[in-house]
């Protein structure tokens, strides 16, 4: 750790501590853990004891967990079978949350996206025991925190998948987390059903399970050693990470100027989205690697289809010259520097028709 | 009145260029912009908060400007 990377995407290599264990949970993970064989049991086992890591690291029974190969099928998962355990008159979604849910409440009638305000925040609707809110903890480009839902009466599906630090509201119903989000490997969604009694699953399935139960036990089996130590990472570096992001917001502010900070000083301080006025994110985006830095950018010139960051339009901030920063735990002050004079230097380039 | 035609160019041009003709006007002035890129009224928006500019969507790709 410590190591000058020059990264500051949303993903990351693989957590030192997970790629310790991963040839030896592949060497064990082979196996069916519901067989009745030796290599089955021991399997079985050690998932259960990554399964009392996550259970502790992300505050939810043990017993409500499961492990889903393809993490983005579990926001259809979670939404669709609280819904056919009981239809939800109103669901509610604020219009940031991800692409996954937009996508699936454009085919849910009687669904009611939550306007934001520039800081990206929301009001909590009035609602039944039977309407079902979508609740993203974490933004995944801005980092805002969403509001607290005690209030809400009715279910609630929580979304967070950007980040494991967050913790869960004490009303939730459905909760779903993504590897990737800690640093472990990509490939595995862990999907928290509270009442099982209050959730149908909405795909063809043969058995009681709840999930199609195609994941990968070896990459569970590191994800739950790189949680253990990605939120261990983030306790220590925690007071270092909030002093890093108030040094980048000055200087994007004084010294660069012209800039529009997406990201609210309330939100997780990993995260931070900022764009410059008159500048190509495509364009600065290639100029930065060219640099040994990569970063993110939700202008609509990086993205595939040419739309902007529906997060960055919903909050009603700038869209275009727009920067995504993450901070991981390991990034040095040096490094910091580095990157913000490559910035300045760059978009003064950019602005300069250069 | 002056006219920007941003037809075809994509973000952050239709800014940049409203942004230039807004320079060269009177304070209180009403510029039009025509613009088909789909960042253009966010950004328009998130542009007049900054610089204290009022925007206005006339129609879909018609945007008016109050330097």
């Amino acid at each position: 750790m410590g190591s000058v990377t020059g990264n500051f995407t949303s993903e990351s290599a693989l957590h030192p501590a997970a790629r310790a264990v991963f040839l030896d949970a592949i060497d064990r993970g082979w196996a069916d853990p519901a067989k009745i064989h030796d290599s089955s049991r021991a399997l079985d086992h050690l998932l259960h004891e990554s399964k009392a890591i996550f259970s502790e690291r992300l505050g939810v029974d043990q017993l409500m967990l499961s492990f889903l190969g393809e993490p983005n099928l579990g926001h259809f998962l979670a939404i669709s079978g609280l819904t056919l355990a009981q239809p939800a008159p109103q669901i509610f979604f604020p219009t940031t949350s991800r692409q996954e849910v937009l996508e699936v409440m454009g085919s849910h009638p009687g669904s009611t996206a939550l306007a934001v305000d520039l800081d990206g925040s929301y009001s909590i609707p009035v609602a039944s025991h039977d309407d079902l809110l979508i609740l993203p903890t974490v933004n995944g480009e801005t980092g805002s925190i969403s509001p607290d839902p005690s209030s809400f009466k009715g279910r609630i599906f929580v979304d967070a998948t950007a980040s494991p630090l967050q913790p869960l509201p004490e009303n939730w119903s459905v909760a779903l987390w993504d590897s990737r989000s800690w640093s472990g490997p990509a490939g595995l969604g862990i999907l928290a059903i509270r009442d099982s009694g209050r959730w149908i699953n909405p795909l063809p399935h043969l058995d009681h399970r709840s999930v199609p139960g195609t994941f990968n036990p070896a990459l569970a089996i590191a994800s739950a050693v790189a949680l253990d130590g990605f939120v261990k990472d983030c306790a220590t570096s925690e007071v270092r990470t909030g002093h890093f992001n108030k040094l980048i917001r000055r200087f994007v502010t004084d010294e660069i100027g012209d800039v529009d900070i997406a990201s609210p000083e309330s939100a997780r301080a990993e995260f931070l989205s900022f764009s410059f006025l008159y500048v190509d994110a495509l364009q600065l985006v290639e100029k930065m690697n060219r640099r040994g830095f990569s970063i993110d950018s939700g202008s609509a010139c990086t993205s595939a289809n040419l739309e902007p960051s529906h997060v960055l339009a919903a909050m009603g901030r700038l869209t275009h010259g727009n920067v995504r920063i993450r901070l991981h735990s390991d990034v040095v002050e040096s490094e910091i520097h580095r990157l913000l004079a490559a910035l300045k230097e760059c978009v003064e380039e950019l602005r300069d028709g250069k | 009145m002056t006219h920007v035609d941003a037809l075809g160019k994509r973000c952050p041009l239709p800014i940049i260029m409203i942004a230039k003709a807004v320079g060269t006007t009177q304070r209180g002035e009403v510029l039009t912009l025509s613009s088909d890129d789909p960042a253009t009224w966010p950004d328009l928006q998130a542009w007049g908060r900054l610089t204290g500019k009022v925007v206005k969507q006339v129609e879909a790709t018609h945007f008016e400007i109050t330097a």
